[in-house]
């Protein structure tokens, strides 16, 4: 780049051939990059086909293939589909809850009191494992469908009212003043200025919160649920069938990373492609 | 997170209140007592309050319509004797709450141990090669989205009872983060520093020594915070399903014997541990390791540059300067766009 401006426009030649080469070496630079990423694949996944049955019990670490072949024998059994299903019902249900919920003490939380009453809240909602949660309402309400439910609200709640709370706090006042002083409506107001300037900041808490809520999930399914994942983890652990364990939470580990980083990630692009064009 | 919170504490919480949405100009000076009434000290003092007096209500509601409840709803006394006869050192489980935490804190501390020392090499490597992170990169993010559950159920299956499950488990869980945070640091190495050290002949021991290891000092203790919290959450799963003892194992105890007053009890004193170390020890310990850094606290700095809740928030919360939510969003940092925009900035 420098060296284009700095060499005068009349030694034209010379400056093509010096793109090109700087082109073609970035070429090649990708091609490293994307050879040396396989081969990490394949030394990872070898890894682990190689151990299985040479440096552990084969029953104790079943290979990625065996995990691929329980896949397929699952599949055709018919359980998948409904265990995802309930899975992914509890999680839409409770992280629902737990964004209305988390929202909403985040714009409480404005009020200097009612800063102070929630703060402490927040922070043990951070900082307490789920586990906990998941012990304590599965042992208050047994296998009832609220057990999990409470448990993903209390664990996710306040990463959404952390967000909420530090992007009203950021909100332009300036720009809110001048449309003040311009006579600017409140519906367009919060329309156009606040609303877009919260966005990014619940986009941000959606995506921790789903990240973490989906673990949640599944975590008191083991404790408390009869069927979902977590049920299905569970007996499959019980009953040490481990290829088995080993699908359904790889399985849903890479459904879950499915959503939280193709899908949630597409929604936002779109939702902020104004963005690129102020930024450009 | 102390440190920051009462600092923004005592600055005024309202300057942004959504008042100024709803055009309220300038609230009247009002009566010293209702001043105090308002401030956040007595929201605070509230909380548990509230929480005690809710507790007690439900309690009484429920067993009202089922009076069988009483068994699983432990009213607030039983849970506090409960705690104060565990920190007392007397208790029916088969250790007392002293040796429980401190088979489970030595656990955590092998493996952060050990994940810091694999972390550190495979991050120095990342940072310094292009292909190394190639290889690298795609398994650290893998690991670090895999839920602590799936470990801690496959390492107690594959390693059985004892020390080996819940150590692999925090190794596992608290690697990704150390690995990520050398990168950074690595990749965020003051190079002027370098030119200039050698430019002024400063050997190779003297410029790893006063160059590259402070400016890595930073990254690593976050990585230390991160890999502590997470490795904590991760044993705890861990030994419930694969120990022997433990703090996980004792509140397993307390849920199979069916006392709830046991779980929630347990469950509290485990709020206390955390905050306890997260206080204590980290604050104390990251003002000793840069005191030769007076204005800022660095430990803050990072990470608000891991955790920053977005790209397009990240340089909106660069100005109000605070990094509270930085570390309260703490348990998640690992798509923090915060690094990806660090990643960005580096490679264009």
């Amino acid at each position: 780049m420098a060296t284009a401006v700095a060499s005068p426009p009349t030694s034209a030649p010379p400056r093509t051939s010096e793109e090109e080469r700087v082109r073609a070496a970035r070429r090649r630079d990708r091609i490293n990059a994307v050879a040396w990423r396989l081969a990490g694949y394949a030394f990872f996944l070898g890894l682990w086909e190689f151990a299985s049955g040479r440096l552990m019990d084969e029953r104790l670490l079943p290979g990625p293939v065996d995990v691929l072949r329980t896949f397929g024998e699952l599949w055709a059994s018919g359980k998948v589909p409904g265990a995802f299903a309930d899975t992914l019902t509890r999680i839409g249900i409770g992280f629902a809850i737990a964004f209305v919920v988390g929202a909403a003490i985040g714009i409480l939380m404005q009020n200097r009191l009612l800063n102070g009453f929630f703060r402490d809240a927040v922070t043990i909602g951070v900082t307490t494992p789920g586990l906990i949660w998941a012990l304590i309402t599965a042992i208050i309400f047994g296998n009832r469908p609220w057990g999990p439910l409470i448990a993903i609200v209390l664990t996710t709640f306040a990463l959404i009212s952390v967000n909420v709370a530090e992007g009203i706090k950021a909100l332009p006042k300036d720009l809110i003043d001048m449309a003040k002083s311009f006579g600017v409506g409140v519906v367009r107001r919060n329309r156009q200025i606040v609303i877009p300037h919260l966005a990014p900041y619940i986009f941000t808490g959606v995506r921790f919160g789903f990240s973490i809520a989906w673990k949640v999930t599944v975590l008191t399914e083991v404790f408390s649920s009869s069927s979902g994942i977590g049920f299905e983890m569970r007996t499959a652990s019980q009953l040490f069938r481990l290829p088995e364990f080993l699908t359904w939470i790889l399985a849903f580990y890479v459904f879950a990373l499915l959503l939280e980083k193709v899908v949630l990630e597409v929604i936002e692009r779109r939702f902020f492609a104004w963005r690129d064009t102020i930024k450009s | 997170m102390s440190a920051t919170d009462t600092r923004r504490d005592t600055g005024p919480a309202d300057t942004a209140a959504p008042d100024t949405v709803d055009e309220l100009p300038r609230r009247r000076r009002s009566h010293p007592v209702v001043r105090v009434l308002r401030s956040s000290l007595a929201g605070r003092i509230a909380f548990p309050i509230v929480c005690l007096l809710v507790w007690l209500l439900a309690i009484r509601i429920v067993t009202s319509i089922w009076p069988f409840a009483v068994d699983v709803l432990p009213t607030p006394t039983q849970v506090f004797s409960f705690m104060w006869d565990e920190l007392t050192g007397e208790t029916l489980a088969p250790r007392n709450v002293y040796e429980t935490f401190g088979i489970s804190l030595r656990r955590l501390g092998i493996g952060m141990a050990i994940a810091m020392a694999i972390g550190t090499v495979i991050g120095l490597g990342m940072g310094l090669s292009k292909r190394v992170n190639a290889f690298f990169n795609d398994w650290v993010v893998a690991i670090l989205a895999m839920p602590n559950l799936a470990w801690a159920l496959f390492c107690s299956l594959a390693f059985g009872f004892g020390d080996v499950g819940p150590i692999v488990t925090v190794v596992l869980t608290g690697i990704p983060f150390v690995i990520i945070n050398v990168r950074e640091g690595v990749r965020n190495a003051p190079t002027d520093l370098y030119d200039m050290a050698r430019a002024f002949g400063v050997s190779r021991a003297d410029t790893i020594r006063h160059v590259l290891l402070p400016s890595l000092m930073p990254f690593m203790f976050a990585a230390a915070r991160y890999a502590f919290a997470l490795g904590w959450k991760g044993l705890v799963v861990a030994e419930v399903f694969g120990g022997e003892d433990g703090a996980g194992w004792t509140i397993k105890f307390w849920y199979d014997a069916h006392r709830a007053y046991g779980v929630i009890g347990y469950a509290l004193l485990f709020v206390v541990f955390a905050l306890l170390f997260e206080k204590f020890l980290f604050d104390r310990l990251s003002g000793y390791f840069f005191r030769w850094r007076p204005e800022v606290n660095a430990a803050d700095v990072v990470e608000q540059r891991f955790d920053a809740p977005g790209v397009a928030t990240a340089t909106a919360t660069a100005d109000s300067g605070n990094g509270t939510h930085a570390t309260t969003t703490g348990p998640k940092p690992e798509r923090g766009a915060g690094g990806d925009e660090t990643r960005r900035s580096h490679d264009g």
